[in-house]
């Protein structure tokens, strides 16, 4: 996993930073190749799912498109975003305002 | 180490590791599936898709390396807790781009149904939908035999 490496200047940064405050969700969108058994298994691998909460978050994705299949810091969010990516899965992170 | 060996037809598989070697070769070009984060900085956005990509080359190499020797005389291949985790992500890269590539224009629901008239496609698109089909029988395996192998590890 990379190190975020900023180059902004301080003003820059400051709200960078803020824009990088919060609680994010980490979603899964749908795609029409992926096996329903393998998405379960990403999962439950990933995230640590038990069984039936990775076939619930999958469903979601099959059926509605998409799951927040986590909230939390922007950094882990990232650090999600990006396992999910490595096991082809299409991630996105978009801020959670109701926190 | 738990190990499962599949026998595999060599007429029908052969012919679509070409297929799988053609994709490799763009896989170690671009990721299987888009990055969809907008917000990243661009640095970090490229830090990010060399890392990406370097692990897909990885797993797309693992894939190929199981049709070695023993399965060109023996048509035998061979799963175990080693090479489970990047044969199942290979495939899926894999099955991502031979739709990109080649099974686009079947749409997206024949495509999740599975139901397709073979003998009705061109000879390209027929090979590639014969290589995704191939592809998630693999993936079937492994989940079913090395799930647990692959959650403990």
């Amino acid at each position: 996993m990379p190190d975020h490496q900023s180059h902004t200047s301080p003003a820059e940064k400051n709200v960078a930073e803020l824009q990088l405050d919060g609680v994010w969700r980490v979603v899964v969108l749908n795609d029409p190749v992926n096996l329903m058994s393998y998405v379960v298994l990403v999962f439950k691998k990933v995230f640590g799912f038990d069984d039936a909460t990775a076939r619930k978050h999958m469903m979601e994705v099959h059926e509605q498109g998409r799951s927040v299949v986590w909230v939390g810091l922007r950094e882990k969010a990232e650090a999600y975003a990006f396992t999910l990516q490595q096991w082809h899965l299409t991630a996105t992170l978009e801020p959670d305002e109701t926190h | 180490m738990k190990r499962i060996e599949v026998k595999l037809s060599l007429p029908v598989v052969a012919p679509l590791l070409d297929v799988i070697r053609e994709l490799s070769d763009r896989l170690g070009k671009g990721l299987a599936a888009p990055l969809a984060l907008s917000d990243l900085d661009e640095e970090f956005r490229e830090s990010w898709v060399a890392e990406l990509l370097a692990s897909q080359g990885a797993d797309v190499q693992t894939l190929l390396a199981l049709f070695n020797d023993e399965f060109f005389t023996e048509g035998v291949v061979a799963f175990d807790e080693e090479n489970a985790e990047p044969i199942l992500r290979a495939c899926a890269a894999i099955r991502l781009t031979l739709r990109e590539k080649f099974l686009r224009k079947l749409g997206d629901e024949t495509l999740e149904s599975g139901e397709i008239d073979l003998e009705g496609l061109e000879e390209p698109v027929r090979r590639a939908f014969m290589c995704y089909l191939f592809l998630a029988t693999v993936q079937e395996l492994i989940i079913q035999h090395l799930d647990t192998s692959i959650l403990d590890s």
